[in-house]
């Protein structure tokens, strides 16, 4: 009994690791293509048909490019770095319910386990910026650990809204809870919270500001190349995937899909992975809309406007639930 | 803050403009013309690789070897060297282009008295080696017959560097201010 069950979980981890890998290279091909044609670009077309493999190409290129370390780096840290972030990444995964009933675990404590994760996967970009023993990587490093600290709070605080709503910290039990309405029309304070929020949370533009290309080189990545600068590159674009899937979850109700006969017999999955798509597909939008954010306009904008308003809006619901 | 300035704030009215900015760009066609695949046709009189321009009477070079080419080149990349024929007749041995050197200003094909070389519209040449791109006598001839032949050449001499000295007649009686300049 026991060993079945381990064994089905070993199962579970293995197709759901790998179609998220496989998600997370196209993610890439997909931002390309869209920040393209958003930019009047093609974006790559010369890998395959339209570019499709693309991806392919540069996971080979990655792998077999130089693991080059600096001389003076922190070696054991050095190494770790991107691993702890792929890790906190990919781990997250575990706890989201992708349709009804199907979570890889299934935990009372999802939604907590998925912004302690979170936090884990900046310590890989702190510890990059500080191991590498070099200047842009650790204004990239001191810059994540700010920005990350101000943003959690901000985030974590637009999901306890949720919570209360649902009563519950468990994901599948928060989808469940939306099955009448979805959580965006309860709590449009807090959707716009989190989603500022989690933009800032996986460093994406215009809140890059670990990785600020035009003032840091590449920020904690700087000194890292091959195979584990293509590690940081997976954690973000994996990070996207769990957090729009979050979002998906939280508050777009999850594999809730319209309330149509017609398309009853359309699996939950489909929805869901719909929605993910459309929410990560707004990060491009942003992304090719907004230029990136001065410092201090990120952090007064954290700490004045987005954990005031967080924080209203738990006092607002918590008073509209007593009633 | 005024009321206006407080509406666009609190609902983003700049940043949706953005996004609606973005979104159309997205929904357009992309202006890209994927290059080797798909070409454009140069348009003319663009300034590409040099020929000198083949007599058709004669079917040897217009060049007499006066020099004023290379003497105008700002880059200095023209080299001629000439030598006395039969009949004191100045003969051109070598005319020779460094074209790695060349900056496409076509001051040469300005000074030339005789519309004896031409920038032609072909740009896509390249090599391994910086020996290929010194072009001599007979690959710049031959350059005119590939790309500059008939008509396509003398339209562009005429279109492009139209007045020659062919184009004016010397003015019949005496010099005028000769007698100024003699005073002087």
């Amino acid at each position: 009994m026991t060993f079945s069950l381990v064994l089905w979980t070993f199962i579970k981890v293995a197709i759901v690791v790998s179609i998220l890998m496989l998600h997370v290279s196209y993610v890439v091909y997909f931002e390309r293509k869209v920040i393209g044609h958003m930019q009047a670009r093609m974006g790559p077309m010369r890998v395959g048909w339209h570019g499709l493999l693309q991806p392919i190409a540069d996971a080979i290129k990655l792998f077999f490019k130089e693991d080059i370390m600096p001389s003076q780096a922190d070696k054991s840290i050095f190494y770790i770095a991107p691993i702890i972030g792929v890790l906190a990444a990919i781990g997250s995964i575990a706890v989201i319910p992708m349709w009804d009933g199907f979570a890889i675990a299934n935990i009372n404590i999802g939604l907590l386990f998925i912004l302690a994760l979170s936090s884990v996967g900046s310590y890989s970009i702190i510890l990059a910026g500080w191991a590498s023993n070099s200047k842009y990587s650790f204004l990239g490093g001191l810059r994540s650990a700010a920005q990350v600290i101000s943003y959690e709070i901000a985030m974590g605080l637009s999901l306890v809204g949720i919570m209360l709503l649902s009563g519950s910290a468990n994901l599948t039990d928060i989808v469940h809870a939306q099955s009448d309405y979805w959580f965006i029309f309860t709590q449009p304070a807090a959707f716009f919270v989190f989603v500022v929020a989690i933009i800032a949370e996986t460093n994406r533009a215009p809140f890059d500001l670990p990785e600020a290309e035009t003032e840091l080189v590449a920020g904690y990545a700087t000194e890292y190349s091959g195979i584990r600068f293509g590690l940081f590159f997976m954690a973000e674009y994996a990070g996207m995937f769990i957090m729009s899937a979050l979002a998906v979850v939280c508050f777009l109700g999850g594999w809730d899909g319209p309330d149509i006969r017609l398309l009853a017999w359309v699996p939950g999955f489909v929805w869901f992975i719909l929605k993910v798509y459309a929410f990560i597909f707004f990060y491009f939008w942003i992304r090719a809309t907004l230029p990136r954010y001065r410092y201090d306009q990120l952090m007064s904008l954290g700490w004045k406007l987005f954990i005031p308003l967080a924080l209203a809006n738990v006092v607002f619901t918590a008073l509209l639930k007593l009633l | 803050m005024t009321f206006n300035e407080l509406v666009k704030k609190v609902f983003f009215i700049e940043i949706l403009q953005g996004l609606a900015l973005t979104f159309k760009t997205w929904v357009t066609p992309s202006v890209t013309r994927q290059y080797p695949t798909e070409k454009r046709e140069p348009f003319p009189g663009s300034r590409g690789l040099h020929a000198l321009v083949r007599d058709p009477e004669t079917g040897r070079e217009k060049c007499v070897g006066c020099g004023l080419c290379a003497a105008m080149c700002p880059s200095q990349c023209i080299y001629i060297y000439t030598s006395e024929g039969e009949d004191h007749k100045k003969v051109v041995d070598r005319y020779e282009i460094e074209v790695l050197r060349c900056v496409y200003c076509a001051l040469c094909v300005e000074a030339c008295p005789y519309g004896a070389i031409a920038l032609s519209p072909h740009f896509e040449y390249s090599g391994y080696t910086r020996e290929e791109f010194y072009y001599k006598k007979e690959r710049l001839l031959e350059n005119w017959d590939k790309y500059m032949a008939d008509p396509r050449g003398a339209e562009y001499l005429d279109k492009f560097w139209g007045p020659k000295s062919s184009d004016f007649e010397l003015p019949d009686g005496p010099e005028t201010g000769s007698e100024e300049r003699k005073a002087s």
